[in-house]
């Protein structure tokens, strides 16, 4: 379960250039829900999510995932906490170009050092289920959009985390192919994942559990 | 002067040694003042990239450091070559007035920067990192122990004097001659070695007891004990010859390197030991530092006991 | 500190090096090229000390020289007589020995007179005095030269026989006996064996007279002892004992290769300066590399293991190769160019093998210049790039 009290999150652009990007925000996220974060960009959607994948710390509050406070984690912890249990999907992806398919996918295994075993088994369940096994040794800049997309899905996917979180995800994918990414979320979710989906396109309206609407750092209730 | 390509090196590692350990150090002083794990301030996150940096400084400069030690060792053998008068490095340790300080600075530096990465290893698993300040701290401490090995090293190479005549380690360690080493002879062998022993079984009766300060201290006491013990009686037995002290020419192909393995257990043993006694940590990591130690310690004592035990096997007498 | 190694994480350096092709290939390519220069250095002076110390051994032990006006002069060969009197001389011996210069090919021979009848110096000099015969043959001398000394002869196209010019300006004829080999190299190069009379002949020196007088003292630590005793008998003379050239033609050996590693020393300054700067400059698709794996779950600590895997493969690698390349540098090819800089003493200019002498001291002398010198580079811009925020960075 997510909590988020009373954050406020100000960035520093400069010393007298200060953006509050949320303004006192309190919000809760149950168990396998899906949630929708609508608004316009610069909304603070995205910030939202970096909390939650304690990616940034906030300027006053707390960010609270199962009872345990990790936006104040030093860095290690947090990079680990972020490792095990959340699976982020860019806006842009964010693969390595120059890497394959599989070293991609690879990436968040690397600094636990399993057994070659184990990563085989999990590399090659998420490339099954996302469907992208037959690419395993491509680079990942030969592929289609939506391969790429898919590729990004596997990758958050591969060590199994709780939550999963995608900012913009259908915002470069044409109707066909977003179709097709809502039909992923929704057997994530099925999984039992926690899913927070940053997103203003109204595919997505509907079938979420709850749509929270985000207006210059505030909620709008 | 002496101006061998290995002491060159040697000095010039210094250097780089000296400028890094300096910036760990004025990081470690800002750490130690203003470190504050709760405050969500931007100059605390600062603070906490800048651990970072100083605790990786400090994890290189230890990690060349112990093949550097060996090689000071070697090139002080080298320098021996040219030094009249000098048979092995023990003599080019003599030949100043800074050696013996140096070699002994130079260990203790060891045990030091040992320590403070156990401690970094044990804060950064916990959350709370609650070392971090004590860990600072204790570099703050150890930076000048290590300046002062890095200054006296500069003086001791360049006190180094060609033409000078130095005594080797034949008079150096013999029960004649006037140097302060030679009071370990004064000591007469049964009591060393009930010394010796009655140290080991201490550290075992409170391995057994799991009393934690006083292991550590009977490691502390050990590392002495047995150096000593080693350069007055078990030396003799490694070389089969009553008047060889000397406590490097062991480290020689001529005794199977032997002496690398006699120091690597020493070393290891006590450090574990007196680690257990200085560092909190959960119970597991205890046990397997208690162990180590016993492990290492027991090896120790039974390899130099066997050299004399053989030698009265084979030849029937003591020396 | 009881870390397994990550062969993942290492794969991924690896991948990261060859990624960044240009830049790796330079660094590796100074690199190689530094450790290849100073181990190259290293091993030719080793090599030469080895060579050195056999040759040194076979010198003898006192050289009388007469001194007059601060030159070198003939000796009276009564001297020797004088010499052998001093109780703890084993033997005396006078030598006649010169250069000659050989105007054709503009260099020096060494030219020594040996005396069969007489006990020799040197072990060599004795076997050559049981196999060679000094007298005439058919009407003209003989000479024994080194290969050298033939080498060059035939560059002039003396095959079996050479042309003295004697200082009255009339010619010699010598036949050319035989070719030998000397103990080591250095010494058989310039070298040219003819009897004491044709010596004197060639070069008009008087049968009273000598270059100088060797002595052989039975217990080498009276050496000092015999010098001051001869030196008090004939104030004129000039002693040099086998110690001392030892000891001069080391420290020719040390001065040279101490101006080598002083230069070096820059080098590798400057080396860590560019080093330096480069990593500091990261492109917008390293931070954005790194700030995906921080996003990703990576942490600080993993980032600086990956950097450190890095800047440790590329520099020993560098290093290896640097030393292999070295290896075959000096002692497949007998170091061409480089070795000019050690080699002063022998005045012909012709090849010799350098002895292959392994010393395993070098090899972490040089590692030591190397290797952590560029890892201290790389420590500050490593930690920067580590310590990056990820959020900044994927936006």
């Amino acid at each position: 379960m997510i909590k988020l009290k009373n954050i406020t999150k100000i960035y520093e652009v400069s010393k007298n250039d200060k953006i509050t990007a949320l303004h006192n925000i309190n919000l809760t996220v149950q168990e396998g829900e899906l949630i929708v974060l609508k608004g316009a960009s610069g909304s603070g959607k995205s910030t939202i999510l970096s909390l939650i994948a304690a990616l940034s710390k906030p300027t006053s509050g707390e960010v609270i995932v199962d009872d345990k406070q990790i936006s104040k984690l030093p860095d290690n912890f947090a990079s680990r906490y972020r490792r095990d249990n959340i699976g982020f999907i860019f806006q842009k992806y964010n693969l390595l170009p120059t890497l394959s398919v599989r070293d991609n996918i690879l990436l968040p295994l690397v600094p636990l050092n399993p057994h070659a075993k184990e990563v085989e088994e999990k590399i090659q369940r998420v490339m099954k289920r996302f469907q992208i096994e037959h690419k395993e040794n491509v680079i990942v800049r030969n592929l289609s959009g939506g391969e790429q997309q898919r590729v990004a899905i596997a990758r958050a996917n591969v060590n199994n985390p709780k939550i999963i979180i995608a900012d913009e995800p259908t915002a470069n994918l044409d109707e066909n192919l977003s179709h097709h990414f809502i039909e992923i979320v929704k057997e994530l979710r099925a999984l039992g994942k926690t899913i927070i989906i940053a997103t203003h396109d109204p595919l997505f309206f509907g079938f979420a559990d709850r749509e929270i609407e985000i207006h210059k750092g505030k909620i709008v209730l | 002067m002496i101006f061998m390509p290995e002491v060159l090196t040697i000095l010039i590692l210094n250097v780089i040694f000296g400028v890094f350990a300096l910036i760990a150090f004025v990081l470690s002083v800002k750490i130690f003042l203003k470190w504050d794990l709760n405050s969500t301030n931007k100059s605390q996150y600062k603070l906490e990239k800048q651990s970072f940096l100083a605790a990786t400084i400090i994890k290189y400069i230890f990690a060349i450091k112990v093949p550097l030690f060996l090689f000071f060792i070697f090139t002080l053998d080298k320098i021996s070559n040219v030094l009249t008068g000098a048979m092995c490095a023990a003599g080019v340790v003599d030949a100043t007035a800074y050696g013996t300080y140096l070699f002994i600075l130079k260990v203790i530096n060891l045990y030091l920067f040992a320590y403070w990465l156990m401690l970094h290893s044990v804060d950064s698993k916990e959350e709370k990192q609650p070392y971090t300040k004590l860990k600072f701290a204790v570099f703050i401490g150890a930076f000048f122990f290590f300046v002062a090995e890095l200054i006296l090293e500069g003086f001791m190479f360049s006190a180094i004097d060609v033409d000078k005549m130095v005594s080797c380690c034949g008079t150096l360690y013999s029960s004649t001659s006037t140097s302060y080493i030679s009071n370990i002879f004064l000591i007469n062998t049964p009591l060393l070695l009930s010394l010796f022993y009655g140290n080991f079984l201490l550290i075992i009766l409170f391995y057994i007891v799991k009393k934690r300060y006083l292991f550590a201290i009977a490691n502390l006491l050990f590392i002495v004990v047995s150096l000593v013990s080693l350069i007055a009686f078990f030396g003799t037995y490694i070389y089969e010859l009553p008047t060889h002290h000397c406590p490097f020419c062991f480290l020689q192909k001529d005794y199977y390197y032997v002496g690398y393995a006699i120091y690597a257990l020493l070393f290891g043993g006590t450090f574990y030991g007196i680690i257990v006694g200085f560092i909190q940590s959960s119970k597991s990591e205890k046990n397997k530092n208690y162990f180590i130690s016993i492990l290492l310690n027991s090896i120790y004592v039974i390899l130099l006991s066997l050299y004399p035990i053989l030698y009265f096997i084979k030849n029937g007498v003591w020396l | 500190m009881k870390n397994k190694i990550n062969i993942y994480l290492i794969e991924y350096a690896i991948n990261a090096i060859l990624r960044q092709r240009f830049k790796s290939f330079f660094i590796v390519t100074v690199f190689t090229l530094l450790t290849f220069l100073l181990t190259s250095v290293f091993f030719i002076t080793n090599s030469l000390r080895y060579e050195l110390e056999t040759t040194v051994d076979a010198l003898p032990q006192i050289i009388v020289q007469k001194i007059k006006a601060g030159r070198h002069y003939d000796i009276d060969t009564a001297v020797v007589d004088d010499i052998l009197g001093i109780s703890g001389v084993n033997d005396a011996v006078a030598r006649v020995w010169g250069y000659y210069y050989f105007e054709n090919a503009g260099v020096n021979f060494s030219v020594v007179g040996i005396d069969r009848y007489e006990k020799q110096y040197k072990n060599s000099f004795t076997k050559l005095v049981e196999n060679f015969d000094f007298d005439d043959i058919n009407g003209t001398s003989t000479m024994l030269i080194g290969s050298g000394v033939k080498r060059t002869m035939q560059s002039s196209y003396y095959k079996e026989y050479f042309n003295f010019i004697k200082p009255d300006g009339s010619l010699k004829k010598v036949q050319i006996a035989g070719i030998f080999d000397a103990e080591t190299e250095l010494e058989s190069n310039d070298m040219i064996i003819i009897s004491k009379d044709l010596f004197r002949e060639i070069f008009d020196i008087q049968e009273s007279k000598a270059t100088d007088i060797v002595v052989k003292v039975a217990n080498p630590q009276e050496i000092a002892t015999v010098v001051s005793k001869i030196k008090l008998l004939f104030p004129d003379t000039r002693i040099i004992t086998n110690q001392d050239l030892k000891v001069s033609y080391q420290n020719i050996f040390d001065y040279k290769s101490g101006i080598f590693l002083a230069l070096f020393v820059v080098a590798l300054f400057t080396f860590f300066i560019i080093i330096y700067d480069k990593s500091s400059g990261l492109t917008s698709e390293e931070k954005r590399e790194i700030g995906i794996l921080k996003a990703l779950g990576w942490t600080v600590d993993d980032v600086l293991k990956e950097k450190f895997y890095e800047a440790f493969l590329l520099s020993f690698f560098s290093y290896s190769f640097g030393i292999g390349l070295a290896l075959a540098y000096v002692y497949i090819f007998g170091a061409p160019l480089l070795r000019n800089i050690f080699v002063g003493y022998s005045q012909l200019k012709t090849s010799f093998e350098l002895p292959f002498v392994f010393d395993f001291q070098t090899l972490f002398l040089v590692f030591f210049l190397s290797v952590p010198i560029y890892i201290a580079a790389t420590l500050i811009p490593s930690w920067k790039v580590a310590t990056l925020e990820a959020d900044e960075v994927i936006r």
